[in-house]
């Protein structure tokens, strides 16, 4: 699974990586709020600029940007036929057995299909201009607000940055039990339930073992270094808003009002 | 070991987050598992039997969201149906299990699974209706989307948990519920 995009951060020395982790989190919902409200083609367009815009300011590259659609191509496809076939419309194309091919079910699907990409981009570029451990400090000031209702938001943040830190370990793992599964006579493609369910328990009992036991060995090294629940203030001071925080911050919330007024 | 410290509780919640993360790319290598599997469930009740429900709770609202923003599934507008289903998982399943002391882990396991099951589907069914997707869901479809085409996902889940729990026990990764006592 060498694919996931998972923990990929890619050193960089762009506005997006210098921009504060904390005003680039907020940037990323206001965007994401934007792509799902476009539901116009002047929307989609302006929230597919407003992501070509950021892709260019990352300097990632498109192909880093766009490595995970290029992934769910088959899902995507899938979805666009299934919106063609079984979308319930006057105008039909062409009729067959259950299915029915139509112009609106087409124009549905690739409304679906670039909203989903949209914000498949969106994640990958927050991620890979992100480094793990600002990510965390970004949804611990986030999550600032629960800390008054009694969350111990420095413990949830550390849970997030220790399950952002097994996620690149745990797929590799994971694919290599499947591997070995599948040399062991696993029949993961069969069409019966039956034998699919029976594959599956070598699956996923080993990933679960694997998964605790690393969990299990990173406690006891926590507790034997003498880490203990973390009460108090926080430690993290966040750093003051820059120009080009603000600027970017204020051209996501410009883009997210103009998807509402379109 | 006889009760899990804060610390491994904390631990354990995040490798099951990852889980929620990486299990469903696992899946993808069945054809339609996904869908009918439900793995991103697993991790989430798993949790919240184990580490109890305020870590069920956390690892039911952030499972879904880590997936979202690293893999961008589940897709955006599905997130907050999802996040609210695996928290009622996740609470329940913690909830069940702290309150229900047969004496026997199996039957614990089981009455905490069917009340964590039918608890995150009851919550789900009432937030589509009630804001979701007001108006146009129905008692039928609930029935369909989360019992008729779900169902080989509720029984895997059901064989599957208390085997990965009795494994746990075994491999001294979660401690004993019910120690054998000498003589």
């Amino acid at each position: 699974m060498s694919f996931l995009p998972a923990g990929s951060y890619r050193e960089g020395d762009s506005v997006l990586h210098k921009m504060d982790p904390f005003c680039k989190l907020l940037s990323a919902f206001l965007l994401l709020a934007a792509v799902i409200l476009s539901n116009t083609f002047p929307g989609y367009g302006l929230a597919a600029g407003g992501l070509l815009a950021v892709i260019l300011v990352s300097r990632l590259g498109l192909g880093t940007a766009l490595s995970g659609v290029k992934r769910m191509r088959f899902f995507f496809c899938l979805i666009l036929l299934m919106n063609m076939a079984f979308y319930e419309t006057e105008q039909i194309w062409w009729k067959w057995w259950i299915f029915r091919f139509s112009g609106d079910g087409l124009v549905q699907g690739m409304q679906v299909v670039l909203r989903v990409a949209m914000a498949m981009v969106l994640g990958n570029l927050l991620v890979s201009a992100t480094s793990p451990l600002e990510l965390v400090g970004a949804m611990e000031s986030l999550m600032y607000p629960l800390k008054f209702i009694g969350v111990p938001i420095r413990d949830v943040a550390m849970i997030l940055g220790v399950a952002i830190q097994f996620i690149p370990a745990f797929s590799e793992e994971a694919e290599m039990i499947r591997r070995a599964q599948t040399a062991r006579g696993a029949r993961f493609e069969s069409r019966r339930l039956t034998e699919k369910a029976k594959s599956i328990v070598p699956l996923v009992v080993p990933i679960f073992l694997a998964a605790f036991r690393r969990a299990d060995e990173l406690a006891i090294a926590m507790e034997a270094r003498g880490y203990r629940r973390t009460k108090g203030k926080l430690g993290r001071r966040r750093r003051r808003l820059s120009p080009a925080d603000a600027i970017g911050l204020l051209l996501c919330g410009l883009l997210c009002a103009a998807e509402a007024v379109l | 070991m006889n009760k899990l410290s804060y610390v491994k509780k904390a631990i354990l919640t995040a490798a099951c987050i990852s889980l929620c993360v990486v299990l469903p790319m696992a899946f993808h290598a069945i054809p339609n598992a996904g869908n009918i599997y439900c793995p991103m469930h697993m991790p989430v009740l798993l949790c919240g039997l184990v580490c109890g429900w305020p870590f069920g709770l956390l690892c039911g609202v952030a499972g879904p969201l880590l997936s979202s923003l690293f893999t961008g599934m589940p897709p955006a507008a599905y997130l907050p149906s999802m996040i609210i289903e695996l928290a009622a998982y996740g609470l329940t399943a913690g909830l069940v299990m702290r309150f229900v002391h047969t004496r026997k882990m199996m039957a614990d396991l089981y009455i905490s699974l069917t009340a964590a099951l039918l608890a995150g589907r009851i919550v789900a069914g009432a937030s589509r209706a009630l804001t979701f997707a007001s108006g146009s869901y129905s008692m039928e479809a609930w029935i369909t989307g989360y019992f008729v085409t779900a169902l080989p996902g509720l029984l895997i889940q059901l064989t599957l948990l208390p085997a990965v729990a009795f494994a746990l026990e075994k491999a001294r990764l979660i401690p004993v519920r019910y120690p054998r006592t000498a003589g």
